[in-house]
């Protein structure tokens, strides 16, 4: 479950990557926006799905204020700009999120009383498998739309080369939003399935599972999709393993170990193929 | 069709385009020469707003085009076969071919001449789901012909097409040039090094040394015209010469 939360996480900053060469910070802000908005709606009465929508929308929505700051209006900045403003855009968005709601761990209601299934002894928390089901679902699509669509080919010709792209009518200034908004729909709805799952949000939640997602995608090989999703996966399972194993103390360290471990190996990540620019 | 006007063209310090004026009727070839560095791919590259001219004016179909974007260039079919051909490897040859009709709508008519396009190049069609990396340059050359196609081109430029390929493939990729030209009236600007086969195939020719026009005009009358040795053709014995001189004061 929280592997299926830093898959999508690491997706979002896969897609940023892959097309625009770009370490997007701004996408762990994202998902605290998307899990704090997803609170502050249900706080204020509104039924579940629509609480949802407005997370989605709120993370969308900045999400495309970072375009504008990171991206469009520093076209011919030097490479490590839009890093830099991406990483002031997680700090402003923490901050405003202690201004608004304050820094202290707020926990949501649960929203569906006694939701779990029990089968043949295994509990299954329905929030958890809806979850699970819908980022799979999500990325699956995702994938295949990379693979099938026009926009898709778009994309992947710009991730090689840009220019190219350029020459050949794409409208790159149309598609760059795109891919913010994908992004940032990804974090933002990473961020509520860990809001309605673990049922605590707080400004900073972004920072450790941002960390987790850049980990998983760096574990996976950069630029891949699929790479990110089984990285996510992975560092899913063996926190929850270690935390069954050694305690809580220990997660960090055999998330990292593994992490590094896996980097001495694999220099490149386990999948180093990718669907963008880079071939193996 | 095309009427460029006092084209110029820098990068910081470098004039890379002077003054350049040149026309384009409809169904003609005209040949762009020059040595490298003469200013021909700066030229191509400002006639599709891949770089900003600083100054004069460029008119496509009557309409001056000048600062227009380059994606509202391409669709009103005026289209480039980049030197280097720009062939996206990580897609596969289908899909390359798709990005040429990356604005259009039409969806059948793009399947048709899609279908087209691999009957006169089967190998292409033969390995049309693999990635276009699989191709041979002469192929990859096809490949970007067949793209530009696909944009419906009004005018097709081709910057350097037979760049790297033996003469074998130089004379295909020439052949096809013709054909579309002869058989279906393509448009056609080609900036060529290969100045005889290029003057060959156009009916004009402008000569460009250090981004300025020094010569235009008829096929014969640039191959007769003297000057043409000095300016460009000539620069191997300009070298000879030097080379003999040096020779003859070691001696």
């Amino acid at each position: 479950m929280l592997g299926s939360i830093y898959a999508m996480v690491a997706v979002a900053l896969t897609l940023s990557i892959g097309v625009l060469r770009f370490l997007n910070f701004s996408i762990p802000g994202l998902f605290m926006i998307g899990g704090m908005t997803a609170w502050a709606s249900l706080r204020g009465g509104l039924p579940w799905w629509l609480a949802i929508g407005a997370a989605l929308l709120a993370g969308a929505f900045a999400s495309l204020v970072v375009e504008r700051f990171t991206w469009r209006w520093m076209r011919g900045a030097q490479e490590f700009v839009p890093l830099v403003s991406s990483m002031a855009f997680l700090l402003l968005f923490e901050h405003l999120a202690v201004i608004c709601w304050g820094s202290e761990l707020r926990t949501l209601p649960p929203l569906f009383a006694n939701a779990d299934w029990r089968i043949a002894g295994l509990v299954i928390s329905v929030p958890q498998l809806v979850g699970l089901v819908a980022s799979i679902a999500l990325i699956w699509a995702l994938t295949l739309g990379l693979a099938r669509t026009r926009l898709g080919r778009g994309l992947r010709t710009i991730a090689e080369d840009s220019d190219t792209a350029l020459l050949l009518g794409v409208e790159i200034n149309h598609i760059v939003p795109v891919v913010f908004l994908i992004s940032g729909l990804f974090a933002a709805l990473a961020g509520v399935i860990f809001a309605l799952n673990y049922r605590q949000v707080q400004p900073f939640m972004g920072e450790m599972v941002g960390l987790k997602g850049i980990s998983a995608m760096i574990v996976g090989g950069m630029g891949s999709v699929w790479g990110s999703i089984a990285g996510g996966l992975i560092i899913g399972v063996v926190e929850v393993m270690s935390i069954g194993y050694f305690g809580a103390d220990f997660v960090d360290i055999a998330v990292y170990g593994l992490l590094l471990l896996i980097l001495c190996v694999r220099p490149t990540g386990l999948f180093a193929a990718a669907f963008a620019g880079q071939r193996a | 069709m095309l009427a460029v006007h006092e084209l110029e063209v820098r990068y910081g310090r470098v004039h890379a385009v002077r003054g350049v004026s040149l026309t384009l009727a409809e169904g003609e070839v005209v040949a762009v020469l020059g040595a490298n560095g003469a200013g021909k791919s700066s030229l191509l590259r400002a006639l599709l707003g891949l770089t900003r001219p600083c100054g004069g004016a460029v008119l496509f179909g009557g309409r001056d085009i000048t600062r227009w974007p380059t994606s509202a260039r391409v669709r009103d079919g005026l289209i480039l076969v980049p030197e280097g051909r720009r062939i996206v490897m990580t897609l596969t040859i289908q899909e390359n071919l798709l990005m040429g009709a990356f604005h259009r709508r039409d969806h059948r008519a793009v399947a048709a001449e899609i279908a087209d396009i691999y009957d006169r190049f089967p190998h292409l069609a033969a390995r049309r789901h693999h990635p276009a990396s699989v191709l041979s340059g002469g192929e990859q050359q096809m490949l970007a012909i067949g793209r530009g196609l696909l944009a419906r081109p009004r005018l097709m430029m081709l910057d350097e097409p037979s760049l790297g390929l033996s003469p074998k493939l130089s004379n295909e990729v020439f052949a096809l040039i013709r054909r579309l030209n002869r058989e279906n009236g393509q448009s056609i600007l080609l900036v060529e090094q290969n100045t005889q086969r290029a003057l060959e195939l156009a009916g004009r020719a402008y000569v460009l040394e250090l981004g300025r026009v020094v010569m235009e005009g008829a096929p014969e009358r640039i191959v007769a015209d003297h000057a043409l040795q000095a300016a460009y053709l000539g620069r191997g014995t300009a070298e000879r010469r030097g080379g003999g001189q040096h020779a003859t004061s070691a001696s």
